[in-house]
């Protein structure tokens, strides 16, 4: 199953994950299925079973202990990758949390759903945000082409000695993991050169070699230290990953920066936006400036560590900024908002008209419609926040629903 | 303020002794805050607890660092490191430590800046409650009737209250504050310095540098290290092997939750004290009763 030579494959976002997984020579896998990250889990359980990838697969009884394996197995000093999504995400949110402070490196790949209730397979960006504060890096990918490549940047990042935690790299549910489209697979040997086998730069659990990652600590100082310890790490990963990211461009010609900009030159209005829905902004922008409107956009890419100059250097200069989360915190508004505001603070050219969007809820589409919208929002002098991407015929699309849901209506009037 | 600082070990009720205080204060028309300090350990470890006690507003919150009053419960902490009950005490703490010694003995054997006020609080504790651990009305009535603003109807409500709290029933209570009356008419009032305010300094703070992954992460890679952790002082009391009766069954070795009851090359049981916390399971579990069990307490003479 060996390929010799770079080819082109018309791969979903998925199988490009497991791909990615399989060039980087992952050698354990502790695996959960959950819609929409499925056919990631499967096919690697394929090529562990026909033993086009040498190790272990392991089907685990949930999420939970499936995030724990991986860190332990990651401990071991060997190579481990895991996927999940949505409601898998928050099932391992304490094991998650806990192999961060272990700072076992791997490669999990999420395949963003929105998260219950009400339920929904399709996707936003809840379940990404909630393990925002855990301590993993997060590369959130717009192609499906990004999806291979951050796997195996991601493993060079998290394996970085001063690094050492794990990598997370999201993609957009059915947007990305069911949508095939073409994928440059390096060659192995290539590939080889970038990533070789994995060393660790740590003391590694043995048998012979009793040791422990989980220590319990009281009084606060040496709680604090390790915290402080892990946050520093994950600063230094931005610094590593533009490092990593140089020397992939070396190898495959391909360079990501922390952020992308996109017809930045001149943009009076500037949509903010992260993963596949990115496509859609620069498309909208294309057919903006075509219409004599000055539209760019930035995408977010690096989203942990947080580039936050980076962020403020492309943004400043700008007048209208639209921030566009497609999740929500209720009561509070986008989540990426906040922190984007706050990495201008400090800037004298900040833009000074900035704009919360929510939109792309639940696997909700945001149109050219909504893109124009935003701007005429932004020129408008109603300053109320957050801005709902929510229209008329959404409205009806739910009553039409409602209509069914609750059809003997008068029995909860009286 | 008045900072009162409890000492003793898990089971002696020092917590509830810290609730009494601060309800005692609280019905005396004082703002009152009380609160314990204890994580994984158990009975018989060094416990710590707090009452703050104030006129106006309190706006001190966590661990009392320099005490006003300390009340040590049990005598043996003082040569416990990690208990320190001395620490933070200065010129103006006042110390009462429970205890059978001449004061002037205590200070002097434990280098105290002040004479402290000493009572025999366990033997008091077995004369009205047939038990000298269960010590909470005890010192609570101690701190009470050193602070002299506290009369005791109103602590006779707050272990009545209190101890109502913890299931107590109301023979034994009326016994606790029947105990709490006697230690109050034999202490006095001590004379309450002032602590003068001091100016705020800053903290010392520094710029982290990262460190190794090895240095960073919480990783142990000493293992058995439990061995270095002497628990031997947790105990209130010794289990001590008679010898002369013992008749190597190893049922006790068995049963030790702490495996710290080893076997002799001649095959009899021995107990290390360094880190027996004297649960005393092996004394209930010896089928012939060949354990005793000894009162611990300090260890010099
Ligand atoms: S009292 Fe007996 S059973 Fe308990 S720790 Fe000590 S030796 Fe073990
Ligand atoms: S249980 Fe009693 S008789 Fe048996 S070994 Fe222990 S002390 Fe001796």
């Amino acid at each position: 199953m060996g390929i010799d030579s770079s080819k082109r494959l018309m791969l979903t976002g998925n199988k490009a994950a497991a791909w990615g997984a399989r060039l980087a020579q992952v050698e354990y896998v502790p695996a959960f299925p959950i819609t929409p990250q499925t056919e990631i889990v499967e096919t690697l359980a394929k090529w562990f079973a026909d033993g086009t990838l040498k190790g272990k697969f392991t089907n685990m009884d949930s999420e939970h202990s499936m995030f724990m394996a991986a860190g332990a197995g990651a401990a071991t000093g060997v190579r481990v990758f895991t996927a999940s999504s949505s409601q898998g995400i928050l099932h391992g949110m304490e094991s998650i949390y806990t192999i961060a402070g272990w700072r076992t490196p791997m490669v999990v790949v999420n395949v963003s759903r929105a998260l219950a209730t009400p339920i929904t397979l399709e996707p936003d960006h809840n379940d990404i945000m909630s393990v925002r504060d855990c301590g993993f890096i997060q590369l959130h990918a717009e192609t499906c082409q990004e999806i291979f490549d951050f796997i195996l940047i991601g493993y060079k990042v998290a394996e970085d000695p001063f690094v050492c935690l794990p990598v997370l790299v999201n993609m957009d549910g059915f947007y990305l993991s069911f949508t095939r489209e073409p994928v440059l697979i390096p060659n192995e040997q290539k590939i080889k050169k970038f990533l070789p086998e994995f060393k660790t730069s740590q003391p590694v659990f043995k048998a012979s070699q009793p040791m422990a990652r989980a220590s319990a600590v009281f009084g606060g100082s040496t709680y604090t230290y390790f915290k402080i310890q892990q946050d520093l790490a994950n600063r230094q990963a931005e610094e590593v990953f533009l490092k990593t990211s140089k020397e992939f461009e070396k190898h495959f010609g391909r360079f990501y920066d922390v952020v992308e900009k996109f017809n930045m030159e001149g943009a009076e209005f500037v949509f903010v936006m992260s993963n596949s829905f990115s496509t859609k902004g620069k498309d909208a922008v294309l057919k903006l400036r075509r219409q004599g409107i000055k539209a760019g956009l930035l995408k977010l890419r690096l989203f942990r560590p947080f580039p936050a100059t980076a962020i403020a250097d492309a943004l400043c200069g700008h007048d209208n900024v639209a921030i566009i989360d497609q999740n929500l915190a209720p009561g509070m508004g986008g989540i990426t908002y906040p922190e984007i505001v706050a990495s201008l603070y400090d800037r004298k050219n900040r833009p000074q008209n900035i704009l919360s969007v929510i939109g792309g809820l639940g696997g909700k589409d945001i149109t050219e419609g909504d893109f124009l919208s935003i701007i005429e929002k932004l020129k408008s002098s109603e300053t109320k926040q957050p801005f709902y991407l929510f229209g008329k015929k959404d409205e009806e699309n739910f009553e039409r629903l409602q209509h069914l849901a609750i059809s003997n209506k008068e029995a909860f009037q009286s | 303020m008045f900072r009162v600082r409890l000492h003793g070990r898990g089971g002696q009720g020092i917590k509830t002794a810290s609730q009494i205080l601060g309800s005692a204060a609280f019905f005396s028309g004082f703002q009152a805050q009380d609160f314990p300090l204890y994580g994984a350990e158990r009975r018989g470890a060094p416990i710590v607890a707090f009452t703050r006690i104030n006129r106006q507003n309190i706006l001190e919150r966590g661990p009392i660092l320099v005490p006003d009053i300390l009340l040590i419960g049990d005598e043996s902490l003082l040569e416990d490191i990690q208990a320190a009950p001395l620490c933070g005490a200065d010129n103006f703490t006042a110390i009462f430590i429970n205890s059978s010694r001449l004061p002037e003995k205590l200070q002097e054997n434990y280098s105290l800046s002040t004479l402290p006020h000493v009572l025999d609080i366990t033997s008091l504790c077995v004369k009205f409650l047939d038990n000298g651990s269960s010590t909470s009305a005890a010192i609570a009535a101690v701190g009470a009737r050193l602070l002299g603003q506290i009369e005791f109807p109103a602590l006779k409500e707050a272990v009545e209250l209190e101890l109502n709290a913890q299931g107590i029933n109301s023979d034994l209570r009326k016994k606790n504050i029947d105990l709490a009356e006697e230690v109050f008419q034999l202490l006095t009032p001590m004379e309450v310095k002032e602590r003068p305010e001091k100016n705020i300094t800053s903290s010392k703070l520094i710029s982290s540098e990262q460190k190794p992954v090895v240095l960073a992460a919480p990783i142990i890679l000493e293992p058995g290290n439990m061995a270095l952790r002497k628990t031997g002082n947790w105990r209130l009391d010794r289990p001590e092997i008679d010898y002369e009766h013992c008749n190597n069954c190893l049922i006790c070795y068995a049963r030790c939750p702490d495996g710290v009851i080893g076997i002799k090359t001649d095959g009899s049981p021995e107990i290390d004290y360094d880190h027996c916390k004297g649960c005393l399971i092996c004394a209930q579990e010896c089928p012939g009763h060949f354990i005793k069990t000894v009162k611990e307490s300090g260890s010099w003479e």
